[in-house]
């Protein structure tokens, strides 16, 4: 078993708690020991690095810090925008002294520990579409999927920007697939699946972030899929629940099952409902779990 | 070396397309400009793209490559070549097609004009009527979007704009930030009212697009958001982006965690709010709104306000505070001790991806062809192009 400080985030924590559970039944299945952290806050969702940036780098910080204080490597994410907002802060500190060493006193002087020993931050997309993981992966998912038709669906912050995240070719990402097909599905291929799903505007600008959102739904749904897998909560959030939206705006319903990284893989390893929580979706998972014969 | 080349040739006034294929011998430093000037020279004539310098300073020949918008004078075609791909050469997205690769580049050049990209003085003359001086760091908030070129590159791929054509972009917008951060103009405030209209910062998307494919390391998504830190720092935060972003620190430092149900109101009213109750009522039966009562607080969260207000008192705020970390983030693009590491090595170092096609591994169907999808040739350039869905949300 590898260790590692897993780091949930809001939507994990809070209206996607699907997630988490089935993160928390799966982990150990792929060689992953998780440690939870508990005194950790909202990595800021890009949110807070537009409105108070040192605020969001102090943030991340703290998160980091206690991260370390594990004595762990590794911080492990299952969101794409934790990832990026983490790994960004991560970044700015390892590459300035002058910098980290601010941060680390006002983090000291406001009780947190200082960030001395570094980790990395990883997605769990990443631990398990290659090494150690990918090899438990495919022995785990004895459950399979009978040859489902899933439509990856990567999100952007996991792919860009490259220089920071840096897994796969953004341009021609490949885990998903991997993962797929070691889970004896079908990966379907279509245009949008590196594409915006419109979350982060979709309060402040519902219209243009719905002209995104329809384009992977659309495409997914035209090109067969049986369902569309996501390795983060947001565009899971905004593909599951404002495709009632996309219903009204459009006169069409995809009722296109969504699932989250975690489920699907969880789904083929053969986990329960309980852990699973499909009822939790807005647009239901039954006809995927049929095919199955679940 | 032999260069094959599938090239999208359009006819605005027939609206005649046809995807073409070439192969050309060319020298091994050839880039793709250089193989389209082959194709001209000795293959068809009637060819058409934008050139003219030749070395990455005019910014003329922006076009898509494999779906990706790349400037043609910097985009070598050795690996291309060696490895057998035909990549399919199209016309830059978001902007109408004039005639094969030659984009129409009036609304870009519209959206140009409309943030005034000129310094309009805003300080005294100096006393002794000497040259004004101005500290390097002063300079240094503004060095990414001063590298600009106009190229189109970024607006080519801005998911936003795709949806929403009148968005101003992350090039109008980078620019902006040029001047909003350049401590000779004089008209910041104005500025900054103006970018936070409706097409302006708060419609980005944030897909980073426009990062990934910026030829000159402008960054315009680190632009929009240093325009945003700096709208708050100015107290300019009507707009629902503005009121989003804020309830985000008004969580972190109350409770922690992100207060979701109260997102809505927050960010849009309450009036607005009250209008969404259906599809509101329809996530709580999922448990997809958490009850905000009692909250859901974390461990130990006066730290974290804690660090707010030491942080606004003693902090860096406005874009100053994305610009403290630009010199570390720049580091990642860069290598550092080139020249003992095996290409593996290469490839592990932070910021690099995998390269594709690495050691005849086994390449999972679907992420062969760029842009993430193998029939790139059959959907370039915009045979459906992608709006807001009929009749709005």
């Amino acid at each position: 078993m590898r260790k590692m400080a897993y780091y949930k985030g809001c939507l994990a924590s809070l209206s996607a708690k699907e997630l988490d559970s089935a993160t928390q039944a799966l982990a150990p299945k792929v060689g992953i020991e998780l440690i939870e952290l508990e005194s950790v806050t909202c990595c800021g969702a890009g949110d807070i690095h537009e409105a108070e940036p040192d605020y969001y780098l102090h943030l991340n910080a703290r998160i980091l810090a206690y991260a370390a204080a594990q004595g762990v490597d590794t911080l492990l994410t299952v969101c794409n925008v934790c990832t990026l907002n983490l790994r960004q802060a991560n970044f700015m500190l390892l590459g300035d002294t002058d910098l980290r060493a601010r941060v680390n006193e006002n983090l000291v002087s406001v009780g947190v520990p200082a960030y001395e020993v570094d980790v990395d931050v990883r997605h769990l997309l990443w631990e398990i579409a290659e090494g150690e993981g990918y090899e438990l992966l495919k022995t785990a998912a004895h459950r399979g999927l009978k040859g489902l038709k899933i439509a990856p669906f990567y999100g952007c912050q996991i792919l860009r920007p490259s220089k920071i995240q840096g897994f796969e070719d953004p341009d021609r990402p490949w885990s998903l697939e991997r993962i797929i097909e070691a889970c004896g599905g079908e990966a379907i291929d279509y245009p949008a699946k590196i594409k915006c799903c419109g979350f982060p505007i979709i309060q402040a600008r519902e219209e243009t972030a719905l002209g995104e959102l329809i384009q992977p739904i659309e495409q997914a749904y035209e090109a067969g899929a049986d369902a569309i897998v996501t390795p983060c909560p947001l565009c899971h959030l905004s593909l599951d629940a404002w495709q009632s939206k996309l219903k009204k705006a459009t006169g069409r319903d995809f009722k296109m099952p969504i699932l989250h990284l975690s489920q699907l893989v969880g789904v083929a390893a053969g986990l329960e409902e309980s852990e699973l929580k499909f009822k939790r979706h807005v647009v239901s998972v039954k006809p995927v779990l049929e095919k199955l014969e679940i | 070396m032999q260069v094959g080349l599938k090239v999208w040739r359009f006819n605005s006034r027939t609206g005649e397309r046809e995807l073409q294929e070439f192969e050309v011998s060319a020298p091994e430093e050839a880039t793709l400009l250089d193989c389209l000037d082959i194709v001209k020279d000795q293959h068809d004539g009637t060819l058409a793209y934008r050139k003219s310098c030749r070395m990455m300073i005019c910014g003329s020949c922006g076009m898509r490559m494999d779906g990706a918008a790349v400037l043609a004078c910097k985009t070598r075609m050795y690996d291309v070549a060696q490895a057998g791909h035909v990549p399919v050469i199209s016309a830059m997205g978001n902007l109408p097609i004039v005639k094969d690769l030659v984009v129409d580049m009036d609304p870009f050049w519209e959206k140009f004009r409309s943030v005034n990209p000129y310094l309009q003085p805003g300080y005294d003359e100096p006393p002794d009527g000497k040259e004004h001086l101005i500290r390097q760091d002063r300079m240094n908030a503004v060095h990414k979007e001063a590298l600009c070129i106009n190229c189109g590159c970024c607006v080519s791929e801005c998911n936003a704009m795709e949806s929403d054509p009148l968005f101003l972009g992350p090039q109008a917008l980078a620019k902006g930030m040029r001047f909003v951060g350049d401590p000779r103009d004089g008209q910041k405030i104005a500025r900054l009212e103006k970018l936070n209209g409706e097409h302006g910062i708060w419609e980005c998307t944030r897909c980073y697009f426009c990062n990934e494919r910026c030829p000159k390391g402008v960054d315009p998504r680190d632009a929009i958001a240093k325009l945003g830190a700096e709208s708050m720092k100015e107290g300019i935060d009507r707009d629902m982006g503005a009121k989003h972003a804020k309830w985000f620190v008004t969580s972190a430092k109350t409770t922690g965690w992100l207060r979701e149900t109260e997102l809505v109101p927050k960010t849009q009213g309450v009036v607005s709010a009250i209008k969404q109750t259906r599809f509101a009522l329809d996530l709580a039966v999922k448990g997809k709104v958490p009850p905000p009562f009692p909250p859901h607080v974390a461990k130990d969260v006066k730290e974290s306000r804690r660090l707010h207000d030491l942080v606004r008192d003693r902090g860096r705020n406005g874009f100053d505070g994305i610009v403290q970390g630009e010199h570390a983030l720049a580091m990642l693009a860069h290598a550092k001790g080139v020249g003992d590491e095996t290409l593996e090595e290469i490839y592990e170092r932070p910021g690099a991806y995998h390269r594709p096609y690495i050691d005849g591994e086994e390449i999972p169907a679907g992420s062969e062809g760029g842009m993430g999808s193998l029939t790139q040739a059959d959907v370039t350039p915009g045979e459906k192009p992608t709006r807001k869905p009929e009749g709005g949300a």
